[in-house]
């Protein structure tokens, strides 16, 4: 039998630094990678992402060459990112509300009192992944699909908004991992959670096209999916939006409110 | 250590823990016993700095809990079975429990084979049985070495196998002078386990005891004397300022309110008295319980028809 003290225990345990954001970083890493939903959520990013970009490219890019075409092809570039964001907001959302609904959630407070800290390392992480992801899949769209336009003789060089459309993907992703992040703490349920997210960005979204006049224009604008996605096209299908980075930067005011709306009632809510 | 003072929970209008004070000293088990809903679990995740309270506060060591160092170090806790993502392996659970307080991962390895899950380590902890998801809580709950340990309903969903083990780790934690606060519902288990007894219902302490004074009090016994001339012994006794009620059932036996059978048995035998039967009569602690707690339980089941 395994000795359950370590001797040298007692008087110095209490008299060790607290762990800091770096600890809380490791301990979340280690969750986002002993999980399987991780994995088939980003799966599902790239096949959507550059899977579905690279079979409409090949698919239009006789169409796209023809003078009948009234779309530009480098709309078509990052076609997918138009609906990877419902992968990113899967992944972002279960990073919180697996924990709630397995009851991890306690765990991870009893060992990280700073429920903040404990958002805050989630958040960064899920940034920086889908960051890396987004782009990744962004680049494997357009490698896929340009060959196809090329052939054509209408290929795209990887230059001033195709290369921002690409790391743009990232961006965008990535903040609607952390939004997707604050949502779940708000709402602490799964089902919940991806149904506000997709609901906003897929089905609200599109339906305030139907409010009209300039009110129904600039809430169109407004729309996470518009403000946020811009940078992720290199030529926007909407010609109704935002410059990409004043766009951008709405979008990341929009979820910075939601944040900070989240973290303040994690702060008062029990655990 | 763990000291509580004036503690209070309520959520929305019910009370579930009300304004109760105690403490839970090093170097001995102590259990923590009541009914279901009597303000056990919610007390231990106030404890734990998960609840926050309405009122009063809870110490660990003498400071809230997490307000300094790393929070494993200082208190484990099992807290409900199975509170595990069930696609996590047991060993993936247990890493980044370890990462996030900068112990060493080769500690991991250490709990596992403590509480024998060495084996099934790389499982899945949605196939895990109940019993298997108690020693995991346990391991997290030790991981960190820590000089509190608070385990809650510990020996629920464990074989007699792994519920003697758990009394065993209890007694054993204490001896190395830790603080140990065991929670339960069950009298006869806490009997075995406890040194120390806090009795709870409706969220207010109804004894905070050691366990043999506990016993002493609330178990009382009786002499239980079957005869045929059921009167006069009765009658006899009650001559000597003995208490004496008759059994409510048919069977005519008299309850002896005397701790000592042989001093009844010769006072009717002097006296010519026939006798059937003549016995002590031990009330069990589960009896105590029940009596001390009647009042305190929240749902009540009716026993019988005819009562």
């Amino acid at each position: 039998m395994t000795a359950i003290v370590d001797t040298s225990r007692q008087t110095t345990s209490t008299e060790q630094p607290a762990p800091g954001l770096g600890a809380a970083l490791r301990a979340e890493w280690l969750k986002l990678t002993t999980v399987r939903s991780t994995w088939w959520t980003l799966v599902a990013l790239v096949v959507i992402g550059a899977g579905l970009t690279t079979l409409l490219g090949a698919l239009n890019a006789e169409w796209l060459a023809s003078p009948q075409a009234d779309e530009d092809p480098a709309a078509f570039i990052t076609w997918g990112m138009m609906l990877a964001p419902a992968a990113a907001v899967v992944l972002g959302a279960l990073v919180v509300t697996a924990e709630y609904g397995s009851g991890t959630i306690r765990s991870s407070f009893a060992a990280v009192p700073s429920r903040g800290r404990v958002m805050l390392a989630k958040s960064i992480l899920v940034a920086g992944l889908l960051f890396v992801a987004g782009t990744a899949t962004a680049l494997l769209g357009y490698a896929g699909t340009n060959p196809f336009f090329e052939a054509q003789g209408i290929g795209l060089p990887l230059e001033g908004d195709v290369l921002r459309a690409m790391y743009g993907s990232g961006l965008y992703l990535a903040g609607l991992g952390v939004l997707a992040v604050a949502v779940g703490f708000l709402v602490r349920h799964t089902a919940a959670a991806v149904s506000i997210l997709l609901g906003t960005l897929f089905v609200v979204g599109p339906m305030v096209l139907l409010v009209p006049g300039t009110f129904g224009e600039w809430l169109e604008k407004l729309m996470p999916h518009n403000t946020g996605g811009g940078v992720a096209a290199a030529v926007s299908f909407n010609p109704n939006l935002l410059d990409p980075w004043t766009g951008y930067a709405v979008f990341l005011a929009q979820v910075a409110a939601v944040v900070a709306v989240a973290a303040w009632s994690l702060r008062r809510r029990d655990a | 250590m763990i000291h509580a003072h004036q503690l209070t929970k309520r959520f929305g209008g019910a009370t579930a823990v009300d304004a109760i004070d105690f403490t839970v000293e090093p170097g001995r088990v102590t259990g923590f016993l009541g009914p279901n809903g009597a303000g056990k679990s919610t007390t231990m995740r106030m404890i734990l700095g998960l609840d926050a309270p309405t009122a009063g506060r809870v110490t660990v060591n003498g400071r809230a809990h997490g307000t300094s160092g790393a929070p494993l170090r200082e208190i484990g806790a099992l807290l409900e079975a199975g509170a595990v993502h069930p696609g996590r392996s047991a060993r993936g659970h247990l890493r980044w429990m370890a990462a996030s307080n900068a112990i060493p991962a080769a500690r991991v390895d250490e709990v596992l084979d403590l509480v024998g899950l060495t084996e099934v380590a790389d499982r899945r902890v949605g196939k895990f049985s109940l019993g298997m998801g108690q020693r995991l809580g346990i391991a997290a709950a030790l991981l960190g070495d820590p000089g509190v340990v608070v385990l809650d309903e510990p020996v629920n969903g464990l074989d007699p196998e792994g519920i003697r083990w758990v009394r065993g780790l209890a007694r054993r934690l204490a001896d190395e002078g830790r603080t140990v606060f065991v929670s339960s519902h069950l009298m006869s288990e806490m009997a075995l386990m406890a040194d120390h007894l806090i009795v709870i219902g409706r969220g207010q302490i109804l004894a905070d005891t050691s366990m043999a004074d506990f016993m002493r009090h609330h178990a009382a016994s009786h002499v239980l004397v079957r005869s045929p001339q059921a009167t006069q012994v009765a009658d006899l006794l009650r001559q000597h300022g003995v208490e004496v009620t008759v059994q409510p059932d048919d069977s005519g036996a008299l309850h002896v309110h005397a701790g000592d059978p042989a001093a009844v048995g010769e006072l009717l035998g002097a006296a010519g008295l026939t006798l059937h039967e003549l016995s002590l009569v031990r009330s069990s602690l589960e009896d105590a319980f029940m009596t001390l707690t009647a009042d305190a339980v929240e749902y009540h089941a009716t026993e019988g028809v005819a009562a």
